[in-house]
């Protein structure tokens, strides 16, 4: 009996996305790199073709593909939910929604799975939140700005997201798997970082001498959090391994952004970031942690031509009593740059030179241009936003 | 260094940007036998169970059959809750009722509102009361 190669057969039907016969691959991939149309297939028996049309193929056939095939996409009511429930716009097709579901760990072919909308997808998130955040905050300091681009597409944020948009996992990925559901191969989830709480963002001594941590450092070797980059690895190896919920999940919300940017356009790309990314809600003033906020402002004052800050006590109650408060002001001449509350002198002029800080960096102008708008046809001439001197230093 | 980064995560504000009906799927369970499935299997074969399902696409609806049981509807919610109704011996029209509080269904527990204060993630605009600052009166 011959031997059925179903990914030969339906390289007709599917064109772009046949799965290459696995002796003959490396060959096919070279001869077809530049071909914009499909490979000639080989002769094959008519009534294999017919079962290609066919929504459902059988169970053999099925269990040996490590995705489910592009036909099952249609049939799904959980795909057809999911596409429904984010209003994704109608020329994101229920396929490439169905491949974006697709682990790298699940399915190591990147012309199944999500790894290629998911790199872009991160540079698209990378670039509007940027954008967004530096528009917005000018003088917001380095650290500050890796923490909120954590805060608004981390991989902690995307998973969250994932989940609120009703996305389940699998148990384990294969051909006859709703391809409603996420797929990929699970590891036990991460073990917690050793790390002080809450996680800080900051220059630290590694164990290894070898990698420079400074914050320019993280600006131009690390990514757009300022973490060290995952480690490429081989195709192999990551399926091996295979991947933790969260990493899963992160990338398949990366790569439904890339995919809405590559079916429906930049516009519809931009709205759906709006929709799901900066509709969340970030507290700035809360990400910053600041060691010595006095001798900080002490700094700032010198270097912007400020006069010196001065403590003055505004107002004050039960000084001898078991629970006194104290109102100081930092005033710098006659300006009163912060003003904070505290049960003692020392903690309300900290609480105060802290307020002062912030008020300097969380500076945001009322009207702000985002350099991605001059993309839009007929946009207004540019004109150049804030750029500030940047943060003090040590 | 001067300032460090506090890593956090964004907070989610549901209908603010994109709005995501927290009901995922619902379960018509029915039995051929009982007596009591009559509302629900005329509910199924009826153009109001087509109806009800097109108004709303991001759901998912199973039709199956539970034998020997009464008949139920089973929702499932964004945020892993389930809530299931028993709809015996109920007319079609009041199984759509049913399906239909379960759809807007929030999924949380049921909690009295009443007396609970507002809560926002918003900073309050006019700031807290302070008897410091403001009219301090001399004794």
């Amino acid at each position: 009996m011959k031997r059925l190669r179903l990914l030969k057969w339906s390289g007709s039907v599917l064109s772009p996305r046949t799965r290459p016969d696995h002796i003959q691959s490396q060959l096919y991939t070279f001869r077809r790199c530049l071909a914009t149309a499909a490979a000639p297939s080989e002769s094959f028996d008519e009534s294999v073709e017919e079962l290609a049309d066919a929504p459902f193929l059988p169970e053999e056939i099925l269990q040996r593909l490590p995705s489910p095939p592009v036909t099952a996409a249609k049939t799904s009511a959980k795909l057809a939910a999911l596409h429904a429930r984010l209003s994704l716009p109608s020329r994101l097709p229920l396929e490439t929604l169905a491949r974006t579901l697709v682990d790298a760990s699940a399915d190591p072919s990147i012309r199944f799975n999500n790894k290629p909308f998911a790199v872009l997808g991160n540079d698209l998130l990378g670039y509007y939140t940027s954008e967004y955040l530096l528009s917005q905050y000018p003088r917001l300091p380095l650290a500050v700005v890796f923490a909120a681009m954590y805060a608004y597409h981390g991989p902690a944020t995307l998973a969250a997201i994932a989940r609120e948009w009703g996305v389940e996992a699998a148990a384990e990925p294969g051909g006859e798997v709703d391809p409603g559901l996420l797929q990929f191969k699970r590891l036990p989830p991460e073990p917690k970082p050793e790390l002080p709480h809450p996680q800080l963002i900051s220059t630290r001594q590694e164990e290894n001498p070898k990698f420079r941590r400074t914050m320019s450092s993280r600006s131009v070797y690390d990514d757009q959090f300022g973490e060290i980059k995952r480690r490429v690895q081989g195709a192999e190896t990551s399926q091996e391994k295979g991947a933790t919920l969260q990493r899963a999940s992160t990338d398949f919300v990366r790569a439904v952004f890339g995919a809405v940017y590559l079916h429906a356009g930049r516009a519809a790309a931009k709205q759906f970031y709006n929709d799901h990314i900066t509709s969340r809600q970030v507290d700035m003033a809360s990400l910053f942690h600041i060691k010595n906020p006095t001798r900080d402002l002490s700094r700032l004052c010198a270097r912007e031509g400020f006069q010196a800050p001065v403590a003055k006590i505004l107002s004050e109650t039960g000084r001898k009593s078991r629970t006194p408060v104290f109102v100081v002001g930092i005033y710098s001449g006659s300006d009163l740059l912060g003003e904070g509350a505290g049960a003692s002198l020392d903690e309300a002029r900290i609480r105060a030179a802290v307020a002062a800080m912030k008020g300097w960096y969380l500076y945001s102008p009322t009207e702000f241009r985002l350099p991605s708008e001059m993309e839009e046809p007929g946009a207004r001439p540019w004109t150049p936003i804030l750029v500030d001197p940047g943060e003090i230093a040590n | 260094m001067v300032v460090q980064g506090v890593k956090t995560v964004s907070k989610a504000q549901n209908g603010l940007g994109a709005f995501i009906l927290q009901c995922k799927r619902i379960d018509f369970h029915y039995c051929d036998w009982a007596g009591s499935s009559r509302g629900m299997k005329s509910f199924l074969t009826s153009p109001l169970l087509a109806q009800f399902t097109s108004r709303y696409p991001g759901v998912e609806f199973r039709v199956s059959p539970r034998p020997n049981k009464h008949p139920i509807l089973k929702a499932y919610y964004i945020n892993g809750r389930e809530k299931a109704v028993c709809v015996r011996n109920l007319e079609r029209e009041q199984i759509l009722k049913k399906a239909d509080f379960l759809v807007a269904n929030s999924g949380k527990k049921n909690e009295l509102i009443r007396g609970k204060t507002v809560v926002s993630q918003n900073e309050n605009v006019r700031g807290i009361w302070s008897p410091m600052h403001g009219g301090i009166k001399s004794i």
